[in-house]
């Protein structure tokens, strides 16, 4: 009985008298250390033994090749043509998004105006349209970066409308009644007030910009790590899917994490600024 | 409906039309050539046909069924693994750092090795579309079962109620508006993932169909395909939003999003 209520509560302390490894946190963290080094272990032991499919390459192998394609330089030419589209795509959507949204929030008329058009085509799959972009803007950065900014648009519009919506009407009233006028009231009561909203559209919205990039990348590209994966699925080099695969994956958990520390930064003393939701 | 009711809807309209009709002015006037950006008749014309000659019935049914598939298979896995985690221990040592270090990696890239691994066919989308799904639906199980209020969790043993009731009286009605929440997010990207990957490698489903017409240079129909996305993206929302009315009922915090 006291199991289900101590284990509901969370990540409390290990309970008196515990003696199961995983009761205690650090305990937790090396069984999961230890369960998943053991497959790794096993997965090399059987990649080595040559029972295993050829789709299944040796982390020994995978680690090699990565460090050989970072030596000639080939990783870090797509790494970058990636990073120059998210970078692009994903300022421009998200600050365009980010203001707009603010304004629908505090202007009625900007809300008149987007909420039919974004209510509509918010939950239509953005990424259909991504064959036409190519027709128009070709296989380059350019229709990748558009497709970007329109993933991206419509998390950042929605969060910061409601963060912007959800200001406490007295602040406003406080601030404006103290004299400051609309633009001061917007950048320094709307702003931060909705900086938590903001954040949490703005994660949804990096997370977004890395799949349909490597989607579009994968679709039609001359560079970037999805052309990498496609190109290497070409010529069935197993090691080269494997290794830019793990590049992507660092690069998303990176840019997670340091979002994640941005947020705590920004909204530090804020009960919300550690949430990981 | 009020007058105040009338002005709004024709604001509505209005700015609906705003994109519409300019769209028809650069494709009439022939800024952009009709080939690339055929006029709103043409596009109209194009799906009327593919609907009668059962193309795009034929490929969103292909469409609908892998990401429902997919999407079934990651709500029967999600809910209990997130659930494990949330009450085991031993669960949550293992699953949790596998969730948080692979949640903000793009599953998408799996997609070239799913291919050799279950096949050019329905089988890798279902899997790529299940992997996505299973992140979401599992970490708000996961969160919300873990969040339930102790005090509920002692009442009811407190009255003498067994593990089970326990759980499928107390714990899952608690944490159901957490649950719907990943349920929320899942769908959607279910369909998202499968049209991305049609559009990579297909030979059927509506991404391949938008993908095959737009480098057939037939963006008329090209468009007609999005539309149908567009329409299918637009019922499943609506969908949700029904389903939770009537399942999470007691959690009206966040109407405002209809």
């Amino acid at each position: 009985m006291s199991r289900a209520s101590s284990s509901a509560a969370g990540s409390a302390a290990a309970a008196p008298g515990s003696d199961r490894l995983w009761d205690s946190p650090l305990g937790r963290r090396l069984l999961g250390l230890g369960i998943w080094s053991l497959v790794v272990a096993l997965w090399e032991w059987l990649t080595q033994s040559g029972n295993a499919p050829d789709y299944l390459v040796a982390p020994s192998a995978i680690v090699v090749t990565l460090a050989r394609l970072a030596a000639d330089g080939e990783l870090w030419t797509h790494m970058a043509a990636s990073l120059f589209r998210v970078a692009i795509g994903l300022s421009v959507g998200a600050v365009a998004g980010t203001l707009i949204g603010l304004l629908a929030g505090v202007n009625r008329a900007v809300e008149l105006y987007f909420d039919p058009i974004i209510s509509l085509t918010y939950p239509v799959p953005k990424i259909a349209i991504l064959p036409i972009l190519m027709a128009w803007f070709g296989i380059g950065d350019l229709s990748k970066i558009v497709i970007i900014i329109t993933a991206v648009f419509y998390p950042t519009f929605i969060n910061s409308y409601y963060g912007a919506k959800g200001v406490a009407l007295s602040h406003l009233r406080a601030a404006l009644n103290m004299g400051a006028s609309p633009w001061r009231v917007f950048w320094r009561v709307v702003f931060p007030a909705s900086l938590p909203q903001i954040l949490t559209g703005l994660r949804i919205a990096l997370a977004l910009s890395f799949i349909v990039l490597f989607a579009a990348e994968m679709i039609g590209a001359r560079s970037g790590l999805g052309y990498l994966i496609i190109v290497a699925e070409n010529n069935l080099r197993f090691d080269i899917m494997y290794a830019s695969l793990l590049t992507i994956g660092i690069i998303g958990l990176a840019a997670d994490r340091g979002l994640l520390a941005l947020r705590q930064r920004l909204l530090a003393g804020r009960p919300d600024a550690g949430s990981r939701r | 409906m009020n007058a105040r009711q009338l002005a709004e809807g024709f604001v509505r309209a209005g700015a609906v039309l705003s994109l519409l009709v300019p769209w028809e002015i650069v494709s009439r006037a022939g800024l952009i050539p009709q080939l690339l950006a055929p006029g709103l008749a043409d596009i109209g014309a194009a799906f009327w046909a593919a609907l009668l000659n059962g193309d795009l019935v034929y490929h969103a049914s292909f469409s609908l069924w892998r990401a429902l598939a997919g999407f079934g298979m990651a709500v029967a896995v999600g809910i209990p693994l997130g659930a494990a985690m949330a009450r085991a221990r031993l669960f949550e040592a293992v699953f949790e750092p596998v969730f948080s270090f692979s949640y903000p990696v793009p599953k998408i890239a799996l997609y070239p090795i799913f291919i050799f691994i279950f096949g050019l066919g329905s089988g890798s989308k279902v899997a790529l579309v299940f992997l996505e799904c299973l992140y979401p639906i599992t970490v708000n199980a996961y969160f919300g079962i873990r969040g339930v209020e102790p005090a509920y969790l002692r009442a009811a043993l407190n009255m003498g109620a067994r593990p089970l009731r326990l759980f499928w009286r107390v714990v899952v009605p608690a944490a159901a508006p957490d649950i719907f929440a990943g349920i929320r997010i899942a769908l959607p990207v279910a369909f998202i993932v499968v049209i991305l990957a049609e559009m990579i490698g297909e030979s059927v489903g509506l991404g391949y169909y938008i993908s095959y017409q737009s480098v057939s240079f037939d963006n008329a129909s090209s468009m007609a395909g999005i539309a149908a996305v567009a329409i299918i993206g637009f019922c499943l929302d609506r969908l949700l939003i029904a389903i939770r009315a009537r399942l999470v009922f007691w959690e009206h915090l966040d109407r405002v999003d209809r």
